[in-house]
C-alpha cells in the first residue's frame, strides 16, 4: 500500500508529462503563426539552445531570440509575409521525466505543410512543400514551470508538393545564414535518404536498455 | 499535501483525459457517419457550432439540424455512399479546465483526407484547420458546449494549398447565420488562443 507521499510523487510525474506535452503543443501553435516572441518565451532563461534543420546551433536565451526573431522572423518589426504558410503538427510525443523531477526529454514527430520561398529564406517565389522531421528535445522545470531547454528539429524531408519525397527529398537547403550566424555549425543534419536515424532518448520500457 | 488536495489533482487529470477522449470519439463517430452518436455528445445547453463556411448553428436545435440534416446525403438517400470519405484526424491538444472544474476549453490541430462532392462533383481533398472548442461537465460527464473549427485550407489532392487554397464553399442555407469567422488561407487570420502563455501568463 503506497503512502500519500509516494502517491503524490507518482501523480506529480503524470502532471509533469502532461505539462510538457502542453508546452510542446503550444510551441507548435505559436510557431504556426510566426508568434516568435511567444516561442522564445517558452524557453528557460539559462543554458538553452535551438537547432533546426541546417541553420546551425543557437546558444543561450539571446541565441534562441536571434534564431526565431531575427532569422526566421526576419527581425522584430518585420511583418509576416502575406501568403507565407508553415504548419507543423506536433505528434506522437514520448516524454521521459528524469528521476530528479527537474529535467526531462521528449521525442516528437513534426509533420507539416508550407508555402514558402525555397531559393532563400525570405525572398522569392513561393513553393508548396511537405515537411517532416524529428524533435529530440530537453526540458527543465524552472520556478515550478516546465520550459524548453534544448530544441533540436532534425529534418527528414522537405519536398515540393508536385514531386514527393522520393523524387526530391530536400528543396531549399539553406545552410547557416550569412547574416544571422549560428553560434556553432549544425551537429546532425542528415535528411532522407541518408539512412541516418535520430537516436531515441528513451530506454526500452520492457528491457530497460 | 493531504488526501483532499491529492484527490483534486487526480480529478483534474481524469477530466483532461475524459475531454481528450470525448473529442477523439467525436472524430471517430463523425468519420463513420454515426451522427446520432455525435449529437448525444453535445450538451442540451450547447452554445453553437461553427464549422468552416457552413455557417453558425445555435443551441442544441442547431446541433441536431447540423448533424442530422446530413448535407452529404442526396434527397431520398438514407445512408452516405461509401465513396464519400470523412476523415478528421485530431491531435496536439491543449486543454484547460476552469478552476471550478465545471467547464473547459481545448485547442486542437486537425488534418483531413476527404472525398466528397464539391459543387456537385466528386472531389478528393486535403484539409487543415484548428479547433477552439468548449466543454461542460454535467452529472460527472463531459460534453461539448461549443464546437468551433476554423479552416486554413480546403484544397484538392491534385492542386495543393498554394495553388487552390479553397476548392469550394460549403455554405448551408439552413444555418442560423453566415459563418462569423471564415478567413481561409491566404488571409493570414490567426485563430486566437484560449489559453494564456504557459510561461509569461499573458
Amino acid at each position: 500500500m503506497a503512502t500519500l507521499k509516494e502517491l503524490q510523487a507518482r501523480l506529480t510525474r503524470l502532471e509533469d508529462i502532461k505539462q510538457i506535452e502542453k508546452l510542446q503543443h503550444a510551441y507548435g501553435y505559436y510557431r504556426d503563426y510566426g508568434d516568435w516572441q511567444k516561442v522564445v518565451d517558452l524557453f528557460a532563461e539559462r543554458d538553452v539552445s535551438v537547432e533546426v534543420t541546417d541553420y546551425g546551433v543557437f546558444k543561450g536565451k539571446e541565441g534562441v531570440r536571434r534564431f526565431y526573431i531575427d532569422l526566421l522572423g526576419g527581425g522584430a518589426d518585420k511583418p509576416r509575409r502575406p501568403g507565407l504558410l508553415s504548419i507543423v503538427f506536433q505528434l506522437q510525443g514520448v516524454v521521459t521525466v528524469d528521476a530528479n523531477g527537474k529535467t526531462a526529454r521528449g521525442r516528437w514527430y513534426g509533420m507539416g505543410m508550407e508555402a514558402r520561398p525555397t531559393a532563400s529564406l525570405h525572398e522569392g517565389e513561393f513553393r508548396q512543400t511537405w515537411i517532416h522531421g524529428i524533435y529530440e528535445n530537453e526540458y527543465v522545470k524552472e520556478d515550478g514551470k516546465w520550459k524548453i531547454k534544448k530544441l533540436h528539429f532534425n529534418l527528414t524531408f522537405r519536398t515540393p508538393y508536385e514531386e514527393g519525397w522520393l523524387k526530391v527529398p530536400v528543396v531549399g537547403q539553406h545552410g547557416p545564414d550569412a547574416l544571422v550566424k549560428p553560434d556553432a555549425p549544425p551537429t546532425a543534419y542528415h535528411p532522407y535518404p541518408s539512412g541516418y536515424h535520430v537516436p531515441c532518448h528513451f530506454k526500452n520500457p520492457v528491457t530497460g536498455k | 499535501m493531504n488526501l483532499t488536495e491529492l484527490e483534486k489533482r487526480v480529478v483534474l487529470m481524469e477530466d483532461i483525459q475524459a475531454i481528450a477522449d470525448l473529442q477523439k470519439m467525436y472524430g471517430y463517430y463523425m468519420d463513420t457517419h454515426q451522427r446520432e452518436q455525435v449529437v448525444s455528445l453535445f450538451s442540451e445547453e450547447t452554445e453553437s457550432i461553427e464549422i468552416e463556411s457552413t455557417g453558425l448553428f445555435l443551441g442544441k436545435a442547431g446541433v441536431k439540424r447540423f448533424f442530422l440534416d446530413n448535407d452529404l446525403l442526396q434527397p431520398g438517400e438514407k445512408t452516405v455512399p461509401a465513396w464519400i470519405n470523412i476523415l478528421i484526424m485530431m491531435f496536439q491538444d491543449v486543454i484547460d479546465v476552469a478552476p471550478d472544474g465545471k467547464t473547459a476549453k481545448g485547442r486542437w490541430n486537425t488534418w483531413l483526407a476527404e472525398a466528397m462532392p464539391v459543387e456537385g462533383i466528386p472531389r478528393q481533398q486535403w484539409v487543415q484547420g484548428y479547433y477552439e472548442n468548449e466543454y461542460v461537465k454535467e452529472n460527472g460527464k463531459w460534453l461539448f458546449k461549443k464546437l468551433y473549427w476554423n479552416v486554413t485550407f480546403f484544397t484538392s489532392f491534385e492542386a495543393g494549398w498554394l495553388k487552390v487554397p479553397l476548392l469550394g464553399l460549403l455554405n448551408r442555407p439552413d444555418a442560423d447565420a453566415p459563418a462569423p469567422h471564415f478567413h481561409p488561407y491566404p488571409s493570414g487570420y490567426h485563430l486566437p488562443y484560449h489559453y494564456p502563455h504557459p510561461i509569461t501568463g499573458e
